[in-house]
């Protein structure tokens, strides 16, 4: 496997210490970053081909590129670090890590888009984490990294660390504002988008801890060093969280070109005690399962769409053949249900209703009605909920059951 | 449950510390606060809505909303336990079932001697070390079952001496 | 500037919603938590339309047009969802006092008992103070009152929703009754209040009260 980007420094330094982050290279970025126009950074984002790690993929430089135009200030870079996707652990890595590299990261992005205040909104439960980027930011700040006029530049960039509260729902971004703003995390309405309503209503940028730590390679390496990581439609190195039924359970980088199977067998040590794959969960609670013939898929955002799943945060759990999966079912049922935040109709209802059904056909007594009622709940919840978390709350049952043999077409 | 006062000094400096961001604030504020009085009850609530300018049916609202925060009494160690997808591959059951046996209670309720709230929590992100259990801020994984009365027994000698 | 909705050409002007701009032409969309004196919040989702392009439905009382944008107000995956939504809706709360919303559910031609092996939403009804009452089996948190207690009306701030998901509520301080929170006893939340879910208490019987006093409940 080729020299890792994202998870050079982890486990080789000491996350606490500024020194340690600086005898590898760290701000390195910053410093050439600041001695340039910001229009050239948001280019280079862009020509990467750097696309968000979070779950939604969206064109990270296209996303930096409408906020720096926004004449309205202030605006502001966030760091969403309210890794919540079950099965999804490699921000909390970067995060205890290597935690120095996103507060360079979000420096460079307030100089590249105009923003001034930077907040890094860590999921509650990760109190390592929290501390590590606590740290980072303190420390990096006394050496002037941040703050005002940073490295004797023009550029002034300071960055609060907000703390979740027990919401997965809080990681979508809007919710994430609304939570900073003190406010229950129930997402608002897009349009308008955070690059002109953002935080506090302001021009945002918002970025997944995954996203950011790709920055600083960026700029000290280029865009064309970039795009030559990994296949043509799917630039840059990859973090996978594989989990589940196997020998190796750990955050591994690769190409997007790696498959399922490679992932699961060269990566991860195989399945467990020489067992057999039942199914595989890509994505999270908010994936899809694939079957154990559908392991050669290469884990792209493309790769994984054209067998009708999604990469989503690029969680991998794997079940073996001595997993009940009706147990599995109901614990994702039961996720939503106690995650949906209340707000709109059809998810409050729908992950109710999800549950309850699921719970009923778990305990063995199965009615054809019964898929057609989670069919439908999908469909409403996929077609007309306000958020992420709705639209996506019906997918892993519905494949689940397919991979299970049951028809729910 | 043993009855803790408030140590109201300690409760003002966070609630002062925090007021110049007046609603921005209140997220960040009602976290520190708890770990000082363990629970949000009404009167502390009250505090905090009066020192940041909140109306006090929106800080209740906020609390009641977040998993993490509580309006209700709970013990001085939360044993979270995570029974989500891999862990439970994993075997969080037993460990589930271990905590069950230990404490006497259900995933939900908090011990009659106030010591122990038992929570099963959704993943809580450290899927490589699974089956995972959190004991207040303290994380403990891959567990079984069978190391459940060693780390909360050391929990109620710790609890005991402060 | 146009748009186009269920194939009739609408003139519209910029800022304007694709409800407001169905109403033009006489084009009811189906709405619950929208209320002309109200920031529309959607929430209900039940007037969602199908645009041309976009992945998932639109909800019309907050889109804005866009020239020549095509909509469709009656499409299949439009009332396959608005359908759900009711079914889903009346296996919850009591909805017998929402005749607008029952009237949307036979023409759609909902099965209003699909779900009825779900849990429901049941509470006492509160009665404690001399002006409403609150019977929250009725209530489908539209979250109107809560607008109007607040930014959108009486600045008074006695209601919020707690809670979270299925098992949400419209509540206040710690469940304090209404006496003892900030509330002034206005009435613009009863006003606006979609169900029947809020009642004023009286003498006189009104067209949200068919009883003159509400019956007794336990606190």
């Amino acid at each position: 496997m080729a020299e890792p980007v994202l998870l050079r420094r982890v486990g080789h330094v000491d996350p606490t210490r500024l020194e340690d982050y600086l005898a590898w290279g760290g701000f390195e970025a910053l410093r050439r970053a600041l001695l340039r126009r910001p229009e050239s950074i948001v280019d280079e984002v862009k020509a990467s081909g750097l696309v968000g790690r979070g779950g939604a993929a969206f064109p990270t430089g296209v996303k930096w590129e409408a906020v720096a135009r926004e004449s309205r200030t202030p605006k502001y870079v966030v760091c969403n670090a309210d890794e919540s996707e079950p099965g999804t652990f490699k921000d909390r890595v970067l995060m205890e890590g290597d935690p120095f590299v996103l507060v360079e990261a979000m420096a460079i992005a307030g100089h590249a888009v105009g923003a001034e205040e930077g907040y890094i909104y860590v999921r509650g439960e990760y109190t390592r984490a929290y501390e590590r980027i606590k740290n980072a930011v303190e420390e990096a700040t006394r050496a002037g990294f941040l703050g005002d006029h940073i490295l004797d530049s023009d550029v002034s960039f300071h960055v609060h660390v907000y703390r979740g509260a027990g919401a997965y729902v809080c990681g979508e971004e809007t919710a994430l504002f609304e939570s900073i703003e003190g406010k229950r995390g129930q997402p608002r309405q897009k349009p308008p988008f955070p690059t002109t309503h953002g935080l506090f209503g302001r021009p945002t940028v918002i970025n997944n801890v995954e996203t950011l730590a790709n920055i600083p390679p960026i700029v000290l390496h280029g865009p064309e060093w970039f795009r030559s990581l990994g296949p043509e439609d799917a630039p840059g190195p990859k973090l996978y969280s594989v989990s589940g039924a196997v020998n190796a359970p750990g955050v591994y980088e690769a190409p997007m070109s790696v498959t399922l199977r490679e992932l699961i067998e060269e990566y991860a040590g195989g399945v467990r005690n020489g067992g057999r794959v039942q199914a595989v969960l890509v994505g999270g609670a908010a994936g899809t399962f694939l079957g154990p013939k559908e392991l050669d898929v290469p884990m792209s955002f493309s790769g994984l769409r054209k067998v009708g799943a999604a990469l989503g945060s690029g969680a991998v759990m794997v079940i073996d053949e001595q997993v009940d999966m009706w147990e599995v079912l109901l614990r994702l049922a039961r996720f939503f249900a106690h995650e949906s935040c209340g707000k709109c109709y059809p998810c409050q209802l729908g992950t109710q209703r999800q549950l309850e059904i699921v719970r009923r056909m778990a305990s063995g007594r199965i009615r054809y009605q019964d898929i057609l009622r989670l069919r439908d709940i999908q469909a409403t919840m996929a077609d007309a909920s306000i958020c992420g978390l709705g639209q996506t709350a019906g997918n892993a049952i519905l494949s689940g059951l397919r991979v299970m043999g049951l028809d729910v077409s | 449950m043993t009855k803790m006062t408030v140590d109201w000094q300690r409760v003002d400096e966070v609630i002062a510390r925090w007021a110049p961001k007046g609603r921005a604030g209140l997220l960040p504020c009602l976290e520190e606060v708890q770990e000082i009085t363990g629970w949000l009850s009404p009167e502390v609530s009250r505090r905090v809505a009066a020192g940041l300018k909140v109306p006090l049916a929106d800080v209740f609202g906020v609390i009641t909303f977040y998993s993490l925060l509580y309006e209700r009494p709970v013990g001085r160690v939360i044993v979270r336990v995570c029974d989500d997808v891999s862990c439970f591959v994993n075997g969080s059951q037993e460990v589930v079932q271990a905590c069950r046996t230990y404490l006497g209670i259900e995933p939900g309720e908090t011990t009659p001697d106030g010591m122990f709230t038992l929570e099963t929590h959704p993943c809580l992100g450290r899927c490589e070390r699974a089956p995972f259990l959190m004991v207040n801020d303290e994380e403990y994984g891959p567990v079984r079952g069978e190391d459940v009365p060693r780390i909360l027994d050391a929990w109620k000698e710790r609890v005991r001496s402060e | 500037m146009h748009v186009i909705i269920d194939g009739q050409r609408v003139p519209v002007t910029e800022g304007m919603t694709i409800l407001e701009a169905a109403e033009q032409v006489g084009i009811h969309i189906p709405r619950l938590c929208y209320h002309q004196s109200l920031t529309p919040a959607a929430i209900c989702r039940l007037c969602v339309v199908e645009w041309e392009g976009a992945r998932t439905l639109v909800p019309a009382c907050v889109a804005r047009v866009q020239d020549g944008a095509v909509i469709h107000t009656e499409s299949e995956r439009v009332r396959r969802a608005r359908r759900t939504i009711l079914e889903l809706l009346a296996s919850t709360v009591d909805l017998s006092e929402a005749p607008d919303l029952l009237a949307y559910a036979a023409e759609l031609n909902a099965d209003l008992d699909r779900f009825a092996d779900g849990a429901r939403r049941e509470f006492p009804v509160y009665d404690d103070n001399p002006f409403y009452i609150r019977d929250y089996n009725k209530c489908v948190l539209c979250q109107r009152c809560v607008q109007a207690c607040g930014n959108d009306m009486q600045f008074t701030y006695a209601l919020t929703v707690s809670g979270r998901g299925f098992y949400s509520r419209i509540d206040t301080f710690y469940h304090a009754p209404m006496p003892e929170t900030t509330c002034v006893f206005c009435g613009n939340c009863v006003a606006v209040c979609p169900t029947g879910a809020l009642k004023e208490k009286g003498p006189f019987p009104s067209p949200q009260s068919p009883v003159p006093n509400a019956r007794p409940s336990e606190p």
